[in-house]
This record gives structure tokens, C-alpha cells and sequence, in this order.
């Protein structure tokens, strides 16, 4: 049985061997673990979420989401943005200096969907994550696009166009930057939602600078060249501001039927006086809370869920807008 | 039966040591995997019902502390109540001056029965002058709150009356009667901040929470209400949540009712992190911990054992070497256990008995031996006693003196070497002497029928021999070689040395032996005649001399037969220390 003297001894210790290999790997293993436990890492991720803005509202909600998800993940968070909505340089500037200052993913929003690719793909060439949110930007590198289907949303703008005056609408479109990717989609999915309508004729597209003042001053001009405008539509948070105090200088309320995105407290407060009539709203929170999330994961290695996560869109007009869906939506929880 | 022999085959291949080493190994994993998996069952449990405790613990506090504050705050209502009545300037005064110290309270509204509007509180914010919907009045209060404290309280909703301040808020409302008689619904907007400050901050392990959900399921407050509002997160099982303590595949909830309104308090916590985890790391070392020991088992196992089979073993061989080498073998005693102490000694003690008995044994052979030769020494054989006397007799009568003398000297000398005192050893110049008359003897005796010579080196002379050597052998020449002879024989009798050894031979030319005969010459006892036969000779010589010495005989058919003796050179010096 046995055939040499030794084979017994030298079985047992190698089942001995055997057992105390298989315990520390079991132990290795458990170290492992870590990282799926989110705050068991010893060094800190660093995430750069690199915005459009940092003031607005929809911004600020961004900022709180992505700062629940660096929280819950245990990153260190660096939340920037250029002063103006069309300073792709100091984007460009800011991706470079993040990279510099060794931050693992940049969480992204392009003012210019051509002229922030470079910078992206060189911070992507040094082994950065990208993650997109919001506004897309024209690179390969990025590993998963985060926000509002634009498209679709612009097709709910054209729907509560359609919705919202009898008779032939005049319709004005203030939109903002060119260049950039998400209001280029939203107008687009609102052309080719209304074009179908023959009571619909589009007077004109002016693209303003994105802030209030430009905006309001802009539309007045719109208003004061096309006094039968009874229909205006537009884009973000800046320019649906701008249109709510140029209608509301025209005292217009009634008479124009204003379709606006994004929410901020005056803009609630005008579609509740009835300056502005229906309200796109994004999910910014979520935004914000899935990109630096999406980057987590890819620093760890798990890939995207998948290559585009489309978060929600609502519809608020005054009817609904205390509804407990739109409250939620509308009004950040402090 | 066949089995058993087969058993005790292979059971006798393996050593003690082994045996222990295994043995001990086998049972210390044994024991290990079974109290480990015991342990860790025990363990499991014992950390499920002590999580359980905790996050019940953890939930109880969240629930005193949050009915402590709606107490506080029916304590509010109660103060509302007393001033409510008063005169309008010192009921604003007392709810501005609440509204002022209480920073969770955002606004007082009260309404009549109808539910319009009469006044709004508000600290200082702006309130809508249109407001499109008032969420703080709840027109399903019941009037009887007044009567039984029961506070009704609101789903969280947004103040809608502020000009550009939207706070989630909670109402508590509860109807109360005016000095004047007439029903009022007083409602109190607060703010979440403290009851955020009880729940946030409650951790059950590390990922575990607290929330506050009403009796339907609808969260109430929850440290990540945006998360929730955002649709990123949902309180799966909010809805079918009771009271007590419930667990599932990965979470466990506890639950505990919050008094005078229809708050649940829950408290959610991991069986991954709480359980599993501790009880992984338990696990992990234990992994590490038992091989550990199991090595150890193994290393002390073959250690002990090696302190009792190394020992064990030396004995063995020690063992061996005497079956071998009986006579030469010298033992070390071996150290080691009592027991090997004790064995070591025994054996030390055997081999010297041993020894001892097997010395003993050979003496008494050899002096048997000696004995024996003596005494056959000491006969005289008869027959050549009378042939030779008769012989003389017969001389006498024929008057052949001179002869007859000479057979009479040579008997007396045959006869007194023969004796020589009783030494077995005597110098070779007698020995020769001794076969010179023995040889003349029987010449007269065959009448001459054969010739005899001697080639002695004078070397020789000196060394002593065994007596009575060379005259069996002579005897035998003549008996067997010459008697039948027709012709006439020749004796030749050599001494010389040869290095350390003195050799004799003894040649006849005469009919020669076959090999058997030759053998049997050597080696069979003579018991037909009396007298010295040639293995007496060849045994005297090697019990003297040892093994390497003695006869040899070498002979052919008709030609003859030479007789070769080998033995040392002994001197008389050594003769006596001898």
C-alpha cells in the first residue's frame, strides 16, 4: 500500500501544504474583496467633474448629485466649470490641468461638441476615464454618455407646443450656442416633432449667448420684430429665464404661450404666474450621481452598464406641477 | 485469512513514526474541520441575533428620539392652542416669536372649516399673493383630532405659498376651537432638519440606515431622499414592511411604530456587511489559523515521533550488527525516552550475556575437546603393541641381538614421545624422532618391503608442533599405500617453512585414494581401529591453530599420495604463553 517508507509522511504534508496554500488564498481573496465594500479603499479615487457652469441650478443640482456619489464611493471630488456656457478653451484648459494633477476620471460636459475632442482624447491617451454627461462630446474616449435624450426631449418640447394653443401658432425658437451638442438635439427633435403640423410656422431661430441678460434682450428683439409670435420655445435654464422676464416685460403672459427647459425656483415661480407655460426637466441630480458612479466603476474596472444611460425627462405645466411626480423632479430636497 | 496476512505485510513496512506523524496529523484535521464548521455555525448565529439586537437598538433610539420631537411638537400645538384665541396682536407676537426660536417650523397656517385660508405665519418669507395650490392644507382631517391628540401628519411636500422658496416640508394639522366657538384648522410646515439630524447620522454597520415611512409604505424622510426623488434609488419592500424585525436573502429590517402618529421608523442594515462579512472574517482566520496548526501538528507529530523511532531505530540496527557479528560486536548505549533507556540497557545487558555464554560455550568445547584427545593420546594400540613385541620375541630366538635391541630402543622412544609428559606440543626434532621410530619399526615389521627418507630443514627443528603428527598419516601410507604393494614402496617425509607457516608432507608412491576416500580420511571419525586416525590430526590442529591450518590431501590412483600439513611457526616462547 505503501510502497516507500516516506510516502505517508510526504502525503501529509502536502495535504498539509495543501490546506495552509488553500488558506491564505482564501485570506488573499478576502482582501480582494475590498473594493466592492465602497469606502474600504485605502487611497482615495480622484474624479474630476469637469460642467458647462457651475451657477446654475441645474448645475448645482449636478454638483449635489455627483457629491452623494463621490461620498458613497469614497472619491475626491473636484467640481468645475467655465464662467460663460461657450468657453470650451477654459474647459480644455481645465481637462489638461485635471490630468496634471493626476485625477483618474474626468466626468464631462462639452460646451463645443468639436473643438473639446482634442482635449479629451489626449486626457483619454494618458489612460484618463471619460465619462460624458449632459452635453456629448464628438471622441471615442468616452466610455459612457450620461443625460437626457436630447432628441426625445426636444420631441416632448414640440408636444407641449402642439398642446398648448388652439389656432395657428407663430413659433419663436431661442436657443443657445451652436456648437453645442444637446441644444442642437433638442432643436431637432422639436423640428421634426411640430413640422408635421400645418398650424405650425416657425418664424425664426436666434442662438444667444447663455445667460439671462442676453437672452432677455434677444427676445425682446424677436418680439418686437415679430409682434405675432405667439409661441416661443427654448433650450436650457439661462435662456428659458431670459424669455420668462422678456414675456413678462411685455407683460405677455397670456398671450404667449412660452415652452421652456430646465427648473430653477424663478422659473417655477414664472410658470406658476404664467409667464412660462410648460417646463422640460431633466434629472440633473441623477446626472451627476451616475456619472461620477459610471466612473467609480470603470476606475474599478467594471465596465458601463451600457455605452448610453438616458435619464428621465418630465413634462411640468401648471397643472401638474404639484403632482408628488413633478415635486420630486422640480424641487431639490435640501 | 489471506487478507490478514495481506494487512500484516504492508503494516510491517511502515514505521512507528510514521504511523504517530499521520496519526496525529489525521486527527488534529480531524478535529479542526469539525470545530471549525461547529464554530463557525455557532458564530453565525450568534452574530445574526446580535445584529438583529443592534439594528433594533439603533431603530428604538431613531424612535424615541423622533417621537420625542412630534411630542415636542404636539407641545407646539398646544401652545398655538392657548394663544390662538387671543387677541390678534399678541397671537401674531407668540407665533412670530415661535416661528423665530424654532427654525424647523417654516410656516402657520389656519384655515376655517371650509378650508380657506384665514392666516399664514410665515418668519419672514414672502408669501404668494396667488398661490396656485396650498399642499399645506390637508382637507382630510378629521375634526375629532382635536379631542384626541392624535396628530395628523402630511406626506412631505413642497411649501407652495413662498415666492421663490420651494423647502420639502411635512404638515401637521390638527382642528381646534376658537374662543369664539368656531372649528379652526391649525397647520404647522416643518422643515426635515431635525428630523434629519436623528435619522442621518444612525449607522447600522457601515452601509446600514434609518427611515421614516408612513403606514402606507411612502417615505417620510430618508437620508437619501434625493437619491429616491431621482428615481436612482427605491425602498423595495417599504410596502410590505411590519412591525418587528424582518430579514431577507441580503437585508435585514426592523421596524418600530413611532407613538400618536403613523410614522414608521426603519432600520436597514446588510446581512452581507453584518453577518456574512464578520463571519468571513472569522473564516479567514480560521484558514489561516488551522493549517497553521495542522503544520505545527505535523511538525511536533514527526518531532515526538522522531525523539521515539530515531532511537528505536539505532537499536534496530544496532540489533542487526549483532546478529551479524555476535563475537566483535561492541554496543553504544542509545539515549533517548525512558523507555528506550530502559530497552537500551536490557539489550546492552543481552549482549554481554551473550557474548559471555557464547565465550563460555567455545571454552568448555575446547577443553572437552582436549580432554577427548588426551585420553585417545593416552591409549596404546594394542595390536602394534603385540606385533611389535612379537617381532622382538621372534629376533631373540634367532639370536639377532643387535636387532632386537633396536626395535626395544625405538619402542621406548616411540612411546615415551607419544607421552611426553602430557604436552600437546612438542618440538618438531621429536616429532621426527617419534615418526623415525615408528618407521623403523615397521620396516622390520614389512621386512623391508619399503624404503622411507627425510628432508628436514634444519630451520624447522626448533618450532614446536602437535605430537603425533606425523605417524597416523605414516600409518596410514603404509596400511593403505604400500601393504597391497608388489614392488617396493618409498615413504618421503619434508619439513620446510614457508614464510610464517612450517609445512609437512608425507609422500607414498603407492596405490593412491579416490576423492571419497580422501574426504572420508578427513573427516569421518575412525572408530573401526584404535588409535590416532587423520582427522584427529586435522581437528588438534585447527582447534589449535584455527581454521586456516590443517591437512590437505592430494592423490592419484597408482601413483600415489601426498599428505600436506600446514601449521604456524611456534616457538617455545609463545608455546607457553600459549
Amino acid at each position: 500500500m505503501w510502497r516507500n517508507k516516506s510516502n505517508m509522511i510526504r502525503l501529509t504534508a502536502l495535504l498539509s501544504a495543501v490546506l495552509l496554500l488553500a488558506g491564505c488564498a482564501y485570506a488573499g481573496q478576502g482582501t480582494d474583496k475590498g473594493k466592492d465594500g465602497m469606502s474600504n479603499a485605502g487611497k482615495k479615487r480622484k474624479v474630476a467633474l469637469i460642467a458647462k457652469s457651475t451657477t446654475s441650478a441645474f448645475w448645482k443640482s449636478v454638483y449635489s448629485g455627483s457629491s452623494a456619489a463621490s461620498t458613497a464611493c469614497n472619491m475626491e471630488l473636484l467640481f468645475e466649470g467655465p464662467e460663460k456656457e461657450e468657453d470650451y478653451e477654459t474647459q480644455n484648459k481645465m481637462i489638461e490641468q485635471a490630468v496634471r494633477e493626476g485625477y483618474e476620471a474626468i466626468v464631462f460636459s462639452a460646451v463645443d461638441y468639436k473643438k473639446n475632442a482634442e482635449a479629451i482624447n489626449a486626457a483619454a491617451a494618458k489612460g484618463v476615464k471619460i465619462v460624458g454627461i449632459d452635453s456629448d462630446v464628438d471622441s471615442n474616449a468616452v466610455s459612457c454618455r450620461i443625460g437626457t435624450d436630447n432628441y426625445n426631449a426636444g420631441c416632448v418640447a414640440g408636444q407641449a407646443v402642439l398642446s398648448g394653443k388652439e389656432g395657428i401658432l407663430y413659433v419663436g425658437i431661442v436657443n443657445f450656442e451652436k456648437r453645442s451638442e444637446n441644444g442642437q438635439e433638442r432643436e431637432r427633435g422639436f423640428f421634426d416633432t411640430v413640422k408635421k403640423d400645418e398650424h405650425v410656422h416657425i418664424v425664426e431661430t436666434i442662438n444667444v449667448i447663455s445667460t439671462t441678460e442676453d437672452a432677455k434682450k434677444e427676445t425682446l428683439r424677436l418680439l418686437d420684430r415679430y409682434p405675432h409670435i405667439n409661441t416661443i420655445v427654448t433650450f436650457n435654464e439661462w435662456t428659458s429665464l431670459g424669455v420668462g422676464y422678456a414675456v413678462r416685460e411685455k407683460r405677455a403672459g397670456e398671450k404667449i404661450h412660452v415652452v421652456a427647459f430646465d427648473s430653477n425656483v424663478v422659473s417655477v415661480g414664472m410658470l406658476e404666474t404664467g409667464e412660462v407655460d410648460a417646463l422640460i426637466v431633466q434629472n440633473p441630480y441623477a446626472m451627476g450621481y451616475l456619472g461620477v458612479e459610471t466612473a467609480y466603476n470603470l476606475l474599478n474596472g467594471t465596465p458601463a452598464r451600457k455605452e448610453r444611460i438616458d435619464t428621465e425627462t418630465l413634462c411640468v405645466t401648471r397643472e401638474n406641477m404639484y403632482d408628488d411626480e413633478c415635486q420630486k423632479l422640480l424641487f431639490a430636497f435640501e | 485469512m489471506r487478507k490478514q496476512k495481506y494487512n500484516a505485510e504492508w503494516i510491517k513496512r511502515i514505521a512507528m513514526s510514521e504511523i504517530f506523524t499521520v496519526a496525529t496529523t489525521l486527527i488534529v484535521i480531524l478535529a479542526s474541520v469539525v470545530s471549525f464548521s461547529i464554530f463557525v455555525r455557532i458564530y453565525r448565529n450568534a452574530t445574526e441575533e446580535d445584529v438583529v439586537t443592534s439594528s433594533e437598538q439603533a431603530v428604538v433610539q431613531v424612535r424615541n428620539m423622533v417621537s420625542g420631537y412630534i411630542k415636542d411638537m404636539s407641545g407646539v400645538m398646544d401652545m398655538i392652542h392657548e394663544n390662538i384665541g387671543k387677541k390678534e396682536r399678541y397671537q401674531d407676537e407668540f407665533l412670530e416669536n415661535l416661528l423665530e426660536v424654532r427654525t424647523d417650523i417654516i410656516a402657520i397656517t389656519t384655515y376655517d372649516s371650509e378650508g380657506r385660508l384665514l392666516d399664514c405665519w410665515s418668519g419672514g418669507y414672502e408669501v404668494k399673493k396667488n398661490y396656485l395650490k396650498n399642499l399645506s392644507y390637508d382637507s382630510k382631517v378629521p375634526k375629532e383630532t382635536a379631542a384626541a391628540g392624535q396628530l395628523y401628519i402630511t406626506k412631505p411636500h413642497v411649501e407652495s405659498l413662498f415666492v421663490d422658496y420651494y423647502p420639502w416640508v411635512v404638515t401637521i394639522s390638527q382642528y381646534m376651537q376658537r374662543a369664539g366657538g368656531e372649528y379652526v384648522q391649525v397647520a404647522i410646515d416643518i422643515k426635515f432638519s431635525n428630523i434629519a439630524r436623528y435619522v442621518d447620522d444612525v449607522g447600522i454597520g457601515q452601509h446600514g440606515y434609518c427611515y421614516i415611512m408612513n403606514h402606507k409604505g411612502g417615505i417620510v424622510y430618508h437620508p437619501q431622499q434625493q437619491l429616491i426623488y431621482s428615481g436612482l434609488k427605491e425602498e423595495r419592500y417599504a410596502t410590505i414592511l411590519k412591525e418587528g424585525t424582518q430579514m431577507n436573502q441580503e437585508t435585514i429590517y426592523a421596524v418600530e411604530k413611532v407613538e400618536n402618529c403613523d410614522w414608521l421608523i426603519v432600520g436597514v442594515s446588510y446581512v452581507d456587511e453584518m453577518i456574512t462579512s464578520r463571519v468571513e472574517k472569522v473564516v479567514h482566520t480560521l484558514m489561516i489559523i488551522i493549517p497553521a496548526v495542522i503544520l505545527a501538528a505535523f511538525l511536533a507529530g514527526s518531532m515526538f515521533s522522531r525523539i521515539f523511532s530515531r532511537p528505536a531505530k539505532r537499536l534496530t540496527k544496532a540489533m542487526g550488527e549483532f546478529e551479524k557479528n555476535t563475537d566483535g560486536f561492541q554496543f553504544h548505549p542509545i539515549t533517548g525516552t525512558k523507555e528506550i533507556a530502559t530497552i537500551s540497557d536490557s539489550f546492552e545487558h543481552m549482549v554481554l550475556q551473550i557474548q559471555r555464554l557464547v565465550e563460555q560455550v567455545r571454552q568448555e568445547e575446547i577443553s572437552l575437546r582436549k580432554t577427548e584427545l588426551k585420553a585417545l593420546q593416552a591409549q596404546i594400540n594394542p595390536h602394534f603393541l603385540y606385533n611389535t613385541l612379537d617381532a622382538i620375541a621372534w629376533m631373540c630366538e634367532e639370536e639377532r641381538n643387535q636387532d632386537a635391541e633396536e626395535m626395544v630402543n625405538a619402542l621406548a622412544k616411540l612411546f615415551r614421545i607419544s607421552i611426553s609428559k602430557g604436552y600437546e606440543l612438542i618440538p618438531i626434532e621429536k616429532e621426527v624422532e617419534h615418526a623415525a621410530s615408528y618407521l623403523k619399526i615397521q620396516n622390520y615389521r614389512y621386512k623391508n618391503q619399503f624404503t622411507y627418507q627425510f628432508d628436514v630443514e634444519d630451520e624447522c627443528l626448533l618450532y614446536y608442533c602437535n605430537k603425533i603428527t606425523l605417524q597416523p598419516i605414516i600409518e596410514n601410507a603404509i596400511y593403505h599405500g604400500l601393504d597391497r604393494m608388489v614392488e617396493e614402496g618409498k615413504i618421503r617425509i619434508a619439513i620446510f617453512e614457508d614464510g610464517e607457516d612450517i609445512v609437512f608432507t608425507v609422500e607414498d608412491n603407492g596405490v593412491g585414494m579416490t576423492e571419497e576416500e580422501c574426504r572420508e580420511i578427513l573427516y569421518r571419525e575412525t572408530s573401526d581401529r584404535v588409535g590416532i586416525g587423520i582427522k584427529n590430526v586435522n581437528d588438534r590442529i585447527k582447534i589449535y591453530f584455527g581454521e586456516k591450518y590443517g591437512l590437505s590431501i592430494k592423490s592419484e590412483l597408482d601413483e600415489g599420495t601426498k599428505v600436506i600439513i600446514r601449521m604456524p611457526k611456534v616457538t617455545e616462547r609463545n608455546y607457553v604463553e600459549k
